[in-house]
């Protein structure tokens, strides 16, 4: 049994740090000064806090008086749980058998996580390529961590507390650094500390020497018991945390949010936690949804929603923590909030289990595919779905209804993935013609261009102009005749023309002057232009 | 940025007889060193790809897209449209027949199984042609970003996503009027990412500017079914007489006559010459 524990020491400090809007961070300076007050007495402080002489343990008045800018927040157990179980997800990539240490002191949450690893050392190459992976795995979460290995578990949560953390590798060591370690990092004997220390028992090792039964009258039975378990004396059972089948974090911004650049700010926070989540699960994420709670207005008839809900689908389960953030980017920057934010949650149900994608030193066929899904869904979700499009040819003769931009999905490309489908036998029915028939007359004279609105000319002696200038009739007429069924009847003449400075361009006129009376005007129109 | 001259201005120059060899050869006696050594320093483009002689085209590094039209080909440097480089064209107006210039390069992207992008182009485009002049439409997306409020800044992003991810075939942009040099310089950075042909259309009024581009077409219609090509600007001397291509025709041989005869007089057609149903 190889035990590892992650101990986050600032665990409740980072946990509020997150909630601040990074509009706040910038205010001041690149760090702002946070510190956790518990009682009127600060608890924690962040770096910036102590440089200015905020010690945990002062009065809440005489930090203030020390740093006036500092930001004062209150410890909070849930939202540290909510915290600390990202950091557990994250964990459990490398192992199932990943479980948390349970508080020391009630009231508080629990902030180191223990994971089994001996099953796993092989896969990953020994202890310190574990180790240094599982560090890259939880530095998204941000929370300064501590980390140390023994053979039992509740020895590597106590030596985890000591500084630096020693790495044990089997029981004698681990024996050995839990004898040198202080007291009061077993959980009773913090209650006791002071009465260990009258007697002269600093460290572990001086208990035990000393008769159990004694100790267990003086102190209780579960110090013995934790010695015991730390020294591998004793069974020590985990119960190992199973993530939840459906994703949902919260996060309540300490301050209001009026812009949806600092939503995302704490939607940064919630997506390194959803992609935990997603890697605990050894999954990917097709489709999630931000929600953002608003402020209350007491006002009559206020018709504010409660929340505003941002739905983001992507076209190609993922599980980068980069591309989703590009996405919710480009989608967040289109909302208008209306009203500000106080909360923000983050949901995510709709996943997809599959193997880890390959990593590739030169660039695939499978590669491209990925990478074009990803540009045309960060295109979407900048521009709109509906701006990327594809034509498709549609089965009419009426030129401005023959094709259609079709929304494109950008998963799709399925002709690419099966060479010769049948979605494209018809385009490829008219390449086959256009190639039988000769370059020269397949196309015949429809253009590239189209006006989508016939562009009226003016005419002098009956012939058309085009930008004042006479329109020589190269070929035609070209008769379209067309749409009786629908409202939009057609009856033109087209004819090629070549413009004064060469460029050929394609006009029409009504074929009646009887359908020009139904609506259609009479004279010439440009509709197309040959590109 | 106004210092660079666009090299359109500079009348060509003809080489002096023997100015190669006073450039690459200082001493003469060394000449008759080695017959081979000789040679090399006359074509030093057999030294290295990156060297080439005042007279001669430039040759890219990497191979150029075939334009498809043999005379164009012969012009432009390294054989063809540049790679990981933006071509700019310069059009007065849209439907001078850049579409069916730029179809053989598509096509052959296309065939190679990459994806072509069209981003704002000026009108609707009929599928139908597209197929007409080999163009698979199902692997063409166009991207719209003109609608948005502030023009410009999305279509300079959407292009830049493009270029950058390197994924796509080929891309064919129409930009804004009146960009800023800086910007398409932005662009041709983002270009080297990209492995393929990438054409921006930009209206023919900035011929005259300096540009970040290294190839600089001047587009215009040369007549029915022909097509004006100045090159304003290349890796390489610069040329003086436009180039009249043959596009793939559109008219009958009648109505190419009829074309021809008519510019030959001056004096278009009656309208009245067809069938008038009025």
């Amino acid at each position: 049994m190889l035990w590892v524990a992650l101990h986050f020491p600032l665990l409740s400090l980072e946990s509020f740090a997150a909630t601040l809007l990074a509009g706040d961070a910038s205010a001041t300076s690149a760090l702002p000064a946070i510190a956790l007050v518990d009682e009127h007495r600060i608890s924690a402080a962040n770096a910036a806090a102590q440089a200015q002489g905020v010690k945990p343990g002062l009065k809440r008045a005489t930090a203030l008086a020390l740093a006036p800018r500092l930001t004062l927040g209150q410890a909070d157990p849930a939202r540290d749980a909510e915290a600390m179980l990202p950091l557990a997800h994250a964990a459990l990539a490398f192992t199932p058998q990943v479980s948390l240490q349970p508080a020391a002191e009630p009231g508080t949450a629990a902030d180191t996580v223990l994971l089994e690893v001996q099953a796993s050392l092989r896969y990953f190459g020994g202890i310190d390529r574990l180790l240094q992976r599982l560090q890259r795995a939880i530095a998204p979460l941000g929370h300064a961590v501590r980390i140390a290995t023994a053979a039992t578990a509740q020895g590597a949560a106590v030596l985890a507390r000591v500084a630096p953390p020693p790495r044990c590798l089997n029981l004698a060591s681990t024996r050995q650094a839990l004898a040198a370690a202080p007291v009061w990092l077993l959980g009773p004997g913090r209650e006791h500390w002071e009465a260990l220390q009258g007697m002269g028992l600093r460290q572990v090792g001086d208990l035990l020497g000393l008769p159990r039964a004694g100790l267990a009258r003086r102190f209780g039975e579960t110090l013995l018991a934790e010695i015991d378990a730390a020294f591998g004396r004793r069974p020590d059972p985990r119960e190992a945390i199973v993530p939840a089948r459906l994703f949902e974090s919260r996060l309540e911004l300490f301050a209001r949010a009026d812009s949806t650049e600092q939503v995302l700010h704490g939607a940064q926070v919630l997506l390194a936690r959803l992609v935990a989540w997603l890697a605990a699960q050894h999954s990917f994420v097709r489709r999630f949804r931000l929600l953002m709670h608003h402020e209350t207005r007491w006002q009559q008839g206020d018709r504010t929603p409660q929340a505003t809900s941002l739905e983001i689908a992507l076209a190609e389960p993922s599980r980068d923590s980069e591309h989703l953030l590009v996405l919710l980017r480009e989608r967040l920057a289109q909302v208008q909030l209306p009203a500000p934010t106080l909360e923000i949650a983050l949901q995510a149900e709709d996943i997809v289990k599959r193997a880890a994608p390959n990593s590739e030193l030169f660039p695939t066929r499978q590669s491209e595919n990925e990478g074009l899904t990803r540009l045309i869904e960060r295109l979407q979700a900048r521009l709109g779905a509906d701006r990327v499009q594809r034509l498709a040819g549609v089965e009419d003769h009426r030129p401005e209804r023959a094709s259609r931009g079709q929304r494109a999905d950008a998963s799709g490309r399925p002709a690419r993935m099966t060479p010769r489908g049948g979605g494209r036998a018809r385009v490829a029915d008219s390449r086959v013609a256009a190639a039988s028939s000769g370059a020269t007359t397949s196309c015949p004279s429809h253009p590239v261009w189209l006006h989508p609105v016939a562009e009226p000319l003016a005419e002098r002696h009956s012939r058309p102009l085009l930008d004042g200038r006479p329109l020589s009739l190269l070929s035609g007429p070209e008769r379209i005749e067309a749409g009786w069924w629908d409202a939009e009847l057609a009856e033109r003449d087209y004819f090629i023309a070549e413009a004064a400075d060469g460029a050929l361009v394609w006009i029409y006129r009504a074929r009646l002057p009887l359908s020009a009376a139904a609506g259609n005007a009479s004279g010439w129109f440009l509709h197309g232009r040959f590109g | 940025m106004d210092a660079v001259p666009a090299p359109v201005a500079a009348p060509p120059r003809p080489a002096p007889p023997g100015a190669e060899r006073r450039l690459f050869l200082r001493s003469p006696p060394r000449e008759s060193s080695h017959p081979l050594a000789r040679d090399r320093l006359r074509a030093p483009e057999t030294l290295h790809p990156s060297l080439w002689l005042g007279h001669q085209l430039g040759r890219t590094g990497s191979d150029a897209v075939a334009t498809g039209f043999a005379r164009l080909d012969a012009e432009l440097p390294g054989g063809g449209w540049p790679r990981r480089a933006l071509a700019e064209l310069l059009l007065p107006h849209a439907g001078v027949g850049e579409i069916r210039l730029l179809a053989p390069a598509l096509v052959a992207a296309q065939r190679a199984g990459r994806l072509v992008m069209f981003f704002d182009p000026p009108a609707a485009l009929a599928a139908a042609a597209l197929a007409g002049l080999g163009l698979d439409v199902e692997e063409l997306l166009i991207v719209e970003t003109r609608a948005r409020v502030v023009p410009g800044s999305d279509s300079l992003w959407a292009l830049e996503q493009a270029l950058k991810s390197g994924h796509v075939g080929a891309v064919v942009a129409w930009l804004p009027p009146r960009l800023r040099v800086d910007r398409l310089r932005r662009l041709q950075l983002a270009a080297h990412h990209h492995d393929g042909a990438a054409f921006v259309m930009r209206e023919a009024a900035v011929a005259g500017r300096p540009t970040a581009s290294p190839l600089r077409l001047g587009l215009q219609a040369g007549g029915a079914d022909r097509l004006q090509v100045r090159v304003l600007k290349r890796r390489g001397p610069p040329l003086e007489a436009p180039l009249s291509l043959e596009l793939p025709t559109v008219l009958s041989a009648a109505a190419r006559r009829r074309s021809a005869r008519a510019s030959e007089r001056a004096a278009a057609l009656h309208a009245a010459t067809f069938v008038d149903f009025a």
